[in-house]
């Protein structure tokens, strides 16, 4: 790969500095599994590498507030995915977080660098759409919150200005009983990528939420208010009417070597069926009447 | 008698310590003085007619000390191949497939040997392609190669290179005996080996001397190629061959060590090229089939006739193809009576990838279309599928390739040992299905293979093989013959190979030969000790030679058994030295044969499975996978199992998930890693079963056959049959994936 | 453009004062600049493990690390694991069990499976194969080097 500058900023005002001084032709370097593939095929060719993981304010990588989990850059997916608190709140984000990738990369990529790095596939978008998860962006002006779903904007691209850092993701427990489960669709059963990801929320109040990605430019984020899905009983034409509106904007690309827009749009409504059908068992679960 | 027996044991694997510490030293692993990093340069294009290259930018560059393109080479373009001389060492005025090397840098580091390669500007005129079987047949189809290089060929206007017959009897004759007949096409993709070590070549300039190290399987051969394109004599050609990574067939034969030798000496400099996995997968693969069999059974079941057409998909140069085909065709009704049998084959060329050896040598895509249509035809006739194949098994001994090698094996032991494991006869459980196939691959029909044993002062023992062991264990299965013959500890035998100046001449490592052929040939070596030990014992103690008798590490005469390291002291005297011994193994060609010469053994596998299939998103998960081969003697039976084990779980790769995805100019969109699926450790069946049959029947010392494509052989076919027990899908093409299953279905639905 | 970078590291329990160029990769390093050839280069995009190495106790692919940034920490690879030319139990088992068969995977794999058993001494055949599925064999088939951790688990325990 080309050379570089590498930087590695020790607190979050350094780090800004650097970027504010570097411009454009930066990258954030956070576990690599993206950008140093991206850097050897010369698909980016950054004049200087900000590494964060020596930012102070990044640790601890796991905070909780109250009913408030911070999640900051720093966080990899194993600790994600073996923090109990995360297990017992959100375990559709640790139902993905387990699939990217093997040990090895799950050991090193981060959280919120699955999110910034923007692709439609990434495992993690859906639950933490369904999740309503808070990116926390800090720059020059200082910090300010953002919703996931206005965060994550198109393939590559985020609601990141220059010389800013998403320095945070904020998830709090929700206040009303929900249930959450994530479902993917591969070529093996072993590590590979998706080619359809989902992830289903169903709460007490009988709405349902579905997070779906890799068929389109970006994850979407669809809600059910009918109360139709949430119902175990109700009939499968009613549900598959549902599922049907909720899945109207899928796009899957006619280019891509993973999987044809058929399978993918056919296994949208099967794993939609099949998260949902576990997240009503997760939710009764907690309201104990399993 | 003979005190230790090697034979049948499974000592640790010699070789394995290196490979557990990291201290093994495979290409990649070598550095030398003074070296260069050579990078290739290629265009994004299956088809092109080169305009100019210009250098000018990528000389400039700090670091680069060449950048070499046909103007550097010899006039006309040096070529080599192990059948035809076509492939050029650099493309010739055309590029004939994504990824063919136009020019290549080399330059003080990896960075700088890059830089330069990327500024290479290469002007071309991109020319239409063929890719698939029915563009390159087509009338008026562009051709791959000129006709010009094809002087004297009867398809030189043509993209089929070679259209071979093969078969006995006349249908006409016999057709109307079939109460039953049944014709269907299958088609095999394009799979690519995926070694764990990408491939590799170093070439040094020695005064007038030059050393090249390979991940080569047949080093001698490379040394031939090498000595012949740049007039070196053979003495003076040294090429080393480090164990290699896996090879699988895949590097058989040489491709870059002509470009980087030719480098190595413009520089003066030794030149190094380690390939990345992505331009591995551009260089090597299987060819891809469409295989039409027409066979006429009876009623019950048994077999009348065969009507097979074999079509391969070669790319743009020949490698092995030719040879690929005829071996492979030449068996293509099977391990079967068949009373009338018509076989015709083809090699087309495409502008793809080339293809090469690789394992199981064209009847992985052939069995994969005989099993399955013997299948259908099984299920239309109502009979058992494991019982229609006994009843048309031969027995040992029987010519079922008229007047050549018969049945070497009790090939129904095999069937009814899988059928066994699988439990065909107990009950199967709601879902699931079951599947079997047998497949057949001849063993080496040509060979040499020469060694040297030296037994030391010291009881101790140095083997020179030239065998490739590229994991199969060929360094252990030696060291415990000799070890076996001579008696002494199997820690003390030390394995020399992969060196052409040190190590004697052996013709190649492929074909699963190696246990037979340079088996026999180390036997061979052992007993020319055994001859000089018993001269030494007649004259110290003064005994005739016709009462001496050696076994093993033991001397038996005049009724005393003496250990073979006490005559060989007493023998060697106060001077020391050694004893040295040699053994030759040769099978020489047979004049008109169609392959040159008869099998010397034949891999029979059963395989069968059971599997089951998500009937939402077309998964298949294989519950049970039973695979048993005809082994003769298995001389290690843990490396036996390894071998099956990874033969079989290969097989599963090209079953369910591997293939070459084109784009419409027939450039392979998914190289490398993240888009070529294999199996990985979560992929497994649930439960894996290898056995081997064991009757010591074959050719090589203590009984043994060949093994290690055996289990990969049947796979497709096995899962294959399993998802249309489960589900009724008949799916005639590979993979296997969730999404092909998936539509299979859909179609069935409507 | 980019100067080279002085670092500190302890690398198979020896400490070391490195200067690395911020664009090599941590397998660049080992192989090229230390000559510990024993890191495997295959894929380079993190998919086939034959990189692996343990950082502060952590299985990583080296292949997709800056170099730089194993700065005070502590690498373990596969050179690292015999002590004075005795092997490991780990080392033992795989070759007791001829797990190793063109061996160039092998140090990848010995290396996921010295974490797991660092980690969780007592693992399932499932925890093998979770732990070991992004090392890529070619040739094996897996089984027996599942059943050589399965092996070195049972030894270290008893």
């Amino acid at each position: 790969m080309k050379e570089f500058s590498y930087e590695r900023p020790e607190s979050l005002d350094e780090a800004l500095q650097v970027l504010a001084a570097s411009g454009s032709e930066t990258e954030i370097l956070a576990g690599g599994t993206d950008l140093v593939i991206a850097m050897r095929d010369r698909y980016r060719q950054p004049k200087v590498v900000v590494d964060l993981k020596r930012i102070a304010e990044l640790y601890p990588t796991l905070r909780w507030d109250g009913d408030t989990l911070t999640v900051s850059a720093a966080a990899t997916m194993t600790e994600i995915a073996n923090d109990p608190g995360i297990n017992k709140h959100f375990p559709a984000l640790v139902e993905a977080a387990v699939v990217v990738g093997s040990v090895q990369i799950r050991n090193r990529a981060t959280l919120l660098g699955n999110i910034c790095n923007g692709s439609p596939a990434a495992d993690t978008a859906p639950p933490l759409l369904a999740y309503e998860a808070v990116i926390v962006v800090a720059g020059p002006g200082g910090q300010r919150r953002v919703p996931i779903n206005d965060f994550i904007v198109g393939p590559g691209k985020t609601d990141l200005q220059e010389g800013e850092l998403a320095i945070a993701l904020e998830l709090t427990t929700p206040t009303r009983m929900l249930g959450g489960a994530y479902e993917r669709m591969t070529r093996r059963k072993g590590t590979d990528l998706a080619s359809v990801t989902l992830c289903a929320t169903v709460d007490d109040a009988g709405v349902t939420q579905v997070a779906f990605g890799s068929v389109g430019p970006r994850a979407f984020l669809r809600t059910d208010d009918t109360g139709v899905l949430a119902d175990p009983a109700a009939p499968k034409e009613a549900k598959a009417a549902v599922f049907e509106e909720i899945f109207a904007d899928a796009s899957p690309s006619v280019r891509s070597m993973r999987a044809s827009p058929d399978y993918r749009q056919a296994m949208l409504r099967v794993l939609g069926a099949r998260a949902v059908g576990r997240a009503i068992e997760r939710l009764q679960e907690l309201q104990g009447v399993s | 008698m003979t005190s230790n027996t090697y034979v049948g044991s499974s000592p640790n694997r010699v070789g394995g310590y290196d490979r557990v510490t990291g201290a093994q030293q495979y290409v990649a692993d070598i550095h030398l003085a003074d070296e260069l990093h050579a990078k290739l340069v290629t265009i994004n294009e299956s088809k092109a007619r080169i305009i100019s290259i210009d250098t000018t930018k990528a000389e400039q560059v700090p670091g680069v000390r060449l950048v070499m393109t046909p103007d550097d080479l010899p006039k006309p373009m040096p070529r080599f191949g192990p059948q035809y001389q076509d492939r050029p060492v650099l493309a010739a005025d055309t590029v004939n497939y994504y990824g063919e090397p136009i020019a290549a840098v080399a330059a003080d580091t990896k960075e700088a040997a890059e830089e330069g390669a990327a500024a290479v500007v290469v002007e071309y005129e991109v020319l239409p392609n063929v890719h698939t079987i029915d563009a390159a047949l087509a009338p008026d189809a562009p051709l791959v190669q000129d006709p010009s290089l094809r002087v004297g060929e009867t398809f030189a206007n043509t993209n089929i290179k070679t259209e071979i017959n093969f078969g006995w009897g006349d249908i006409a004759d016999v057709e109307a005996d079939a109460d039953f007949v049944i014709e269907r096409e299958y088609e095999f993709p394009m799979v690519t080996h995926f070694a764990i070590e990408p491939h590799a070549f170093i070439a040094q300039p020695d005064g007038d001397e030059l050393n090249v190290w390979s991940t080569i399987q047949h080093p001698f051969q490379l040394q031939k190629t090498l000595a012949r394109l740049l007039n070196i004599p053979l003495s003076k050609l040294r090429v080393f061959a480090p164990d290699p990574g896996g090879g699988f067939g895949g590097k058989q034969h040489p491709k870059l060590e002509p470009l980087v030798s030719y480098m190595a000496l413009k520089t003066g400099r030794p030149v190094r090229l380690i390939m990345s996995l992505e331009e591995t997968f551009q260089a090597v693969r299987r060819p891809s089939t469409r295989v039409r069999v027409r066979m006429g059974l009876t009623s019950d079941g048994m077999m009348v006739f065969k009507d097979i057409e074999t079509n391969y998909l070669i790319g743009a140069y020949v490698d092995i193809a030719d040879r690929v085909a005829s071996k492979s065709s030449y068996v293509a009704a099977g391990p079967y009576k068949v009373p009338v049998v018509k076989i015709v084959g083809r090699t087309i060329l495409s502008n793809t990838a080339p293809t090469t050896a690789f394992r199981g040598f064209g009847v992985p895509q052939i069995t994969w279309a005989r099993e399955s249509t013997l299948d259908e035809a099984a299920l239309e006739l109502g009979i058992d599928r494991f019982e229609i194949r006994r009843r048309n098994v031969p027995e040992k001994g029987y010519e079922f390739v008229p007047g050549d090698t018969p049945a070497d094996g009790e090939w129904i032991q095999t069937i009814d040992k899988a059928a066994e494991l699988i439990g065909w006869d107990t009950p199967l459980p709601e879902g699931h299905g079951r599947g079997v196939a047998l497949g057949l691959k001849s063993g080496p029909t040509t060979g040499l293979s020469y060694s040297t044993v030296r037994l030391l002062a010291d009881g101790s023992a140095i083997l020179f093989s030239g065998t490739s062991d590229m994991g199969q264990g060929a360094r252990t299965v030696f060291a415990q013959i000799v070890a076996q013959e001579m008696g002494i500890p199997l820690e003390s035998v030390n394995v020399i190979m992969g060196d052409t100046a040190t190590v004697p001449y052996d013709q190649q490592t492929s074909a699963s030969r190696s246990t037979v052929l340079m088996g026999t040939s180390v036997y061979r070596a052992c007993k020319d000790v055994h001859g000089k030990v018993k001269a030494m014992a007649a004259k110290v103690h003064g005994v005739d030679e016709s009462g001496i008798e050696v076994d093993g590490g033991v001397v038996r005469m005049a009724g005393e058994d003496l250990p073979i390291m006490d005559v060989v002291t007493a023998g060697l005297g106060p001077l020391g030295g050694e004893v040295i011994g040699n053994g030759e193994m040769r099978k020489d060609k047979v004049p008109g044969h169609p392959l040159a010469g008869s099998a010397a053994f034949f891999e029979f596998n059963c395989t069968a499975i059971e599997a089951t299939v998500d009937d939402e998103t077309g998964e298949i998960q294989i519950i049970k996978h039973v695979t048993v081969g005809d082994v003769g003697t298995a001389l290690n039976p843990q490396q036996v199992h390894g071998q099956d084990d990874g033969a079989a779980i290969m097989g599963l790769g090209h079953s369910l998930m591997e293939g070459y995805i084109l784009d419409e100019e027939g450039r392979t969109r998914n190289l490398g890693a993240i888009d070529y699926r294999i199996p990985t450790s979560k992929d497994l069946p649930i439960e894996l079963i290898s056995a081997s049959i064991e009757n010591h029947d074959g050719p090589g010392p203590y009984g043994v056959k060949g093994v290690s494509e055996g289990s990969l052989l049947c796979t497709a076919p096995a899962v294959g049959a399993a998802v249309r027990d489960a589900t009724g899908l008949i799916i005639r093409d590979l993979p296997l994936t969730p999404q092909r299953v998936w539509e299979a279905m859909r179609e069935q639905e409507s | 453009m980019s100067e080279l970078i002085e670092i500190e590291a302890t690398i198979n329990g020896r400490d070391r004062s490195l200067e690395i160029a911020p664009n090599h990769t941590l397998l660049d390093v080992l192989r090229d600049q230390l000559g510990l050839t024993g890191t495997k280069e295959c894929c380079v995009v993190g998919e086939c493990g034959a990189c692996t190495v343990v950082v502060d106790g952590i299985p990583m692919n080296s292949c997709l690390m800056l170099a730089v940034e194993i700065d005070g920490r502590d690498v373990t690879s596969v050179e690292g694991l015999a002590t004075d030319g005795h092997l490991d139990a780990l080392q033992q088992a795989f070759l007791d069990v001829s797990a190793p068969q063109c061996g160039f995977c092998i140090p990848g794999q010995l290396m996921s499976a010295h974490a797991l058993l660092q980690s969780n001494p007592d693992p399932t055949i499932d925890d093998v194969h979770e732990a070991l599925g992004g090392n890529l064999c070619r040739c094996a088939g897996y089984l027996q080097i599942t059943e050589a951790v399965l092996v070195a688990a049972k030894a270290g325990k008893e």
